[in-house]
């Protein structure tokens, strides 16, 4: 038990004396979450609402596709990033392999399932009066559009926070595709599986805080967009 | 003449639910419609409010073809439904939704209509207008949702019991601001109601629907 102790208090003290390399992982981390939720939210909020408000051929396949997506292993996404940027992937002379985009575009691919689907649900389980009233009082298609999302905005917040949650913890995809480069492309998640197996428990233990105050954050942010959605 | 009805047909589901061979409704009247539930009274709201085509046959809207133009005609024509949707905004930002969809809500008259429309379903501005959507009773709700409808001075109001849940005050509010609609901007209104005793003194003509087909 002693070792765990002494890791917890040198957790401390790296996390008080804002250690560079702590601090870098974090940064790494916080960079490429932003650049990934940003993406996805951007990218899912509108294809989400086409899936949940649209009727067309294949909709129902898609669905099922991005259902699938949801629990699609990180690793795997990894794996198919780094084909496609690796140099002799379609991709390779961006040379984005090992470099935080890279990692972002990873997390992205991770993250936007899981704002597709929440949003599409959230327009399907909309009010049916809501539709009905905002063609009767003259809304066109894309007035609809962004007066739906405007409807459902607390159900688009709690996907972003979901797909954040998602992407904030993963460690496949960084690990694969930014080659976890100490200063450059390790995040919390990949120093942590390193630092673990070199037994270096402090540093670990330190990024895991950080880790799980994130995560708390993220269950308050969603908590109080629970309470705030009402009746 | 405003609307006229030919040969118009709609079905569900393999089943007729409406058939009406010929409806005409004189511009600035007044027309009501009773019946029994699933007698084809809100599929009739429907159609004329361009939110459903016929089946079969086909809806003229001031002389022409309503299908082609039905995008715009719902810019002239509106709804309101037995149980309106308010969105989650505040009662103000709910009256001046529609003003907001035809970019007047920016001129400075905006807010004044916004003003008028709620008097005319006998609620205060300055009390109700800050109010948020999940502040307000059924009734009041209702009555939102009216004044959300008159504030676009509509060529045509189609009323579908708007009287479900208000009560005797709320009743008289709702007419009044009917009939202020139908007197101030020469508004036509087709109002469905099951209660007779408020609908009568209302109209102009009443039909009566039964089993998808007008009885006069």
């Amino acid at each position: 038990m002693n070792y765990i102790w002494e890791g917890l208090l040198q957790a401390v003290g790296l996390l008080l004396s804002l250690d560079p390399e702590t601090c870098a992982a974090v940064w790494a981390t916080v960079v490429t979450s932003t650049l990934a939720i940003c993406a996805s939210v951007l990218l899912g909020a509108p294809l989400g609402f086409c899936l949940g408000y649209c009727r067309f051929p294949g909709r129902k396949q898609v669905r099922l596709l991005m259902d699938t997506l949801l629990s699609f292993p990180t690793v795997v996404i990894g794996l198919l990033v780094y084909t496609l940027l690796s140099r002799r992937g379609p991709l390779g002379d961006l040379g984005l392999l090992y470099t935080l985009p890279a990692v972002a575009i990873g997390q992205t691919i991770l993250g936007l399932p899981v704002v597709v689907t929440l949003v599409a649900t959230a327009v399907e389980t909309a009010d049916r009066g809501l539709h009905i009233t905002l063609r009767t009082l003259g809304a066109t298609s894309g007035q609809a559009l962004v007066a739906t999302l405007w409807e459902t905005r607390f159900s688009l917040a709690l996907a972003a926070a979901a797909a954040y949650g998602r992407i904030v913890s993963e460690v496949g995809v960084a690990m694969i595709v930014g080659g976890n480069i100490k200063w450059h492309t390790r995040t919390i998640t990949t120093a942590i599986t390193l630092e673990t197996g070199k037994g270096q428990f402090a540093t670990g233990i330190a990024l895991g805080v950080v880790l799980m105050l994130v995560a708390f954050g993220v269950n308050l942010l969603v908590a109080s967009l629970r309470r705030r959605s009402g009746p | 003449m405003i609307y006229r009805l030919e040969n118009v047909r709609q079905v569900y589901a393999g089943k007729t639910v409406l058939d009406v061979p010929y409806l005409e409704i004189e511009r600035c009247a007044i027309l009501g419609l009773v019946g029994r539930n699933g007698s084809g009274k809100s599929t009739l709201l429907r159609l004329l409010s361009f939110l459903e085509t016929p089946a079969e046959g086909q809806v003229f809207f001031e002389s022409k073809p309503a299908a082609p133009e039905a995008q715009r005609l719902r810019r002239q024509v509106t709804l309101l439904c037995q149980e309106p949707y308010l969105l989650k905004r505040t009662v103000f930002a709910n009256v001046c939704y529609g003003l907001k969809l035809r970019g007047e809500a920016s001129r400075p008259e905006a807010a004044g209509r916004v003003a008028a429309a709620l008097r005319m379903v006998g609620l205060d501005p300055v009390a109700f207008g800050p109010r948020p959507w999940h502040a307000l009773s059924g009734g009041e709700a209702q009555r939102v949702a009216l004044a959300a409808r008159l504030v676009l001075e509509p060529k045509v109001l189609l009323l579908d019991e708007p009287t479900a849940s208000l009560d005797e005050e709320g009743c008289e509010a709702a007419a009044r601001g009917a009939l202020a609609a139908r007197d101030q901007w020469k508004t036509t209104l087709v109002v469905v109601s099951h209660d007779k005793e408020w609908l009568a003194p209302l109209c102009d003509r009443t039909l009566t629907l039964a089993q998808g087909k007008l009885r006069g």
